[in-house]
């Protein structure tokens, strides 16, 4: 038999270790291992995209890629997503645009969908639609027909610039107790990074407890980013 | 269903990663992964043992040099997307790139792999025979260059030796009068093309057209040029009715069969479309055609 072998993730923001096999799929190690079910496996064949996740920043499939090709790699999946300085401690905008636009029926492609959305609004802020369009060519929706989720991430572009503009136009930054410039100073219990149960921020609502949070330290959301950084 | 238990090797070097080549029973070579890994996980490639090239840092390049365009084995198919060496000297690169599967495939899978894979939906290898490219291997015996006419032999099966690794892909830098495109025609995104046809021509400075390259995807059991319409285009003047022509003897060269997406004679009849499209684009790009050939 072939043995496991150690791997360690940067998870939306959290360092985890976990033993893989080399035949596990990455997307097998999140939902599985990590706890992380909002990640999707829809079609088993690298074609609905329901198992978008970001790995180092890039929108990946993770049906098509090994848990063991992500040692060493920052994973972003839609659970993160509300952590985001962007998101301020609440929904992040493009979750945001989902809920106001209607840009889900049945939500099995929306976690994909937010992540492909996320990877677009963070290279091209100001997308127009064939640009959201193609952005998600490779996110398949059977209730939609894609028109309300097109508006979804439209909403979440007006909104991040609405906030971009609000902090003085400088950066998409939180506001008010969670600056991330902050960040660089001393951790401790006295730093608020604003994210929920990390960097002595406000607890996790129980009905929210979804992600694991064993591993987890007072300053373990900064710790993990500087380890995620220089292993790229 | 998951993969079958395998051994994961992951060498750092070119030589490392030929010698475990060369030592292990029967390896499979695992770049992108895009088309190996869903094939593992339903076993229809069972491999013992999968040497993956992702951590090769010195694969991961794609630039111009000593007269080529190189692409490492590590060069995915968003990197072509989004070269502007490509976007500006290589018109077949730049229209096949965005056409290959989908935003998080391109980000992933690789172009040489692609080309190895030898998929004959696959449209890298018609980019590559339209461009008198060659593959850049890596064996116990050290480099070889094999020419993209010799490279393919069937259905996923190539020239390549069971210890050679395809470290690169190249072809020639673009002459001043040169111009290529590439037109797929699929149902949807993600598709693989139902036809596909790559175009490059060279004109000399008389306006005629000194090489022709035309590669074809979907429409053999491997990529394969179109000899008798890159020949009749030679050492003629660009015209609608000398692209006619050249289309039609593409279609009566090229060898589809019928599927769900239509039977042959349509696809044969989209290849002779494919290819007036692509050379005109291929002569408008090399700044001898002002207007493109009406369709």
């Amino acid at each position: 038999m072939t043995e496991t072998r150690e791997i360690t993730l940067t998870v939306n923001g959290t360092e985890r270790t976990i033993d893989a096999e080399p035949r596990q799929l990455l997307v097998h190690a999140i939902r599985e291992d990590l706890d992380l079910t909002g990640t999707h496996i829809g079609c088993d064949t690298g074609n609905c995209g329901a198992c978008t996740v970001l790995v180092d920043g890039e929108p990946l499939k993770s049906c098509l890629m090994l848990a063991v090709q992500a040692d060493g790699s920052e994973v972003l999946t839609v659970e993160g997503m509300a952590e985001l300085p962007e998101s301020a401690g609440d929904l992040h905008p493009i979750q945001e645009g989902f809920h106001e636009e209607h840009g889900l029926q049945c939500g099995y492609c929306t976690p994909g969908m937010i992540v492909a959305g996320k990877a677009l609004l963070d290279e091209n802020p100001d997308p127009d639609e064939e640009e959201i369009r193609e952005a998600i060519s490779g996110n398949l929706c059977r209730c939609t027909g894609y028109q309300n989720i097109v508006r979804s991430i439209e909403y979440a572009a007006e909104e991040l610039e609405a906030r971009a503009a609000a902090d003085g136009g400088t950066d998409v930054a939180s506001p008010a107790e969670s600056t991330p410039d902050v960040a660089g100073g001393q951790d401790g219990p006295a730093f608020d990074c604003g994210v929920e149960n990390c960097c002595g921020g406000p607890s996790l609502e129980a009905d929210e407890a979804d992600q694991p949070t064993d591993g987890k330290t007072a300053n373990g959301h900064d710790a993990a980013r500087d380890d995620g950084g220089a292993s790229r | 269903m998951k993969a079958a238990q395998f051994e994961h090797h992951e060498p750092s070097t070119v030589d490392e990663a030929v010698s475990l080549l060369e030592s292990l029973d029967e390896p499979t070579i695992l770049a992108g992964g895009q088309s190996l890994v869903p094939m593992l996980r339903f076993r229809l490639a069972r491999p013992e043992t999968v040497v993956d090239i992702n951590g090769i840092d010195s694969l991961d390049y794609l630039r111009e040099e000593n007269g080529f365009l190189t692409l490492g084995a590590l060069a995915r198919h968003a990197d072509v997307e989004n070269s502007a060496t490509v976007a500006d000297r290589y018109g077949s690169f730049a229209d096949a790139a965005p056409l290959v599967a989908d935003p998080q495939i391109r980000n992933r899978g690789t172009v040489v792999g692609s080309v190895a894979q030898a998929d004959p939906k696959g449209d890298w290898g018609s980019v590559l025979l339209a461009h008198d490219g060659a593959v850049v291997a890596h064996g116990p015996d050290g480099e070889r260059t094999i020419p993209a006419d010799d490279f393919f032999l069937l259905p996923y099966d190539t020239t390549l030796a069971e210890d050679e690794l395809a470290t690169a892909l190249r072809v020639p830098t673009p002459e001043p009068r040169e111009g290529s495109a590439y037109h797929k025609l699929k149902r949807k995104t993600g598709d693989y093309a139902m036809a596909g046809v790559a175009a490059r021509l060279v004109f000399d400075d008389d306006g005629r057209i000194a090489d022709a390259g035309i590669g074809m995807t979907a429409v053999d059991i491997t990529n394969a040029r179109a000899k008798e319409a890159e020949a009749h285009l030679e050492g003629e003047r660009p015209s609608p009715e000398l692209l006619e022509e050249a289309g039609e003897l593409a279609a009566e060269e090229s060898n589809p069969e019928s599927d769900e997406h239509g039977d042959a004679s349509y696809k044969e009849r989209m290849v002779d479309v494919l290819t007036q499209r692509a050379l005109a684009d291929a002569a408008e790009r090399a700044g001898v055609v002002e207007r493109r050939v009406p369709q």
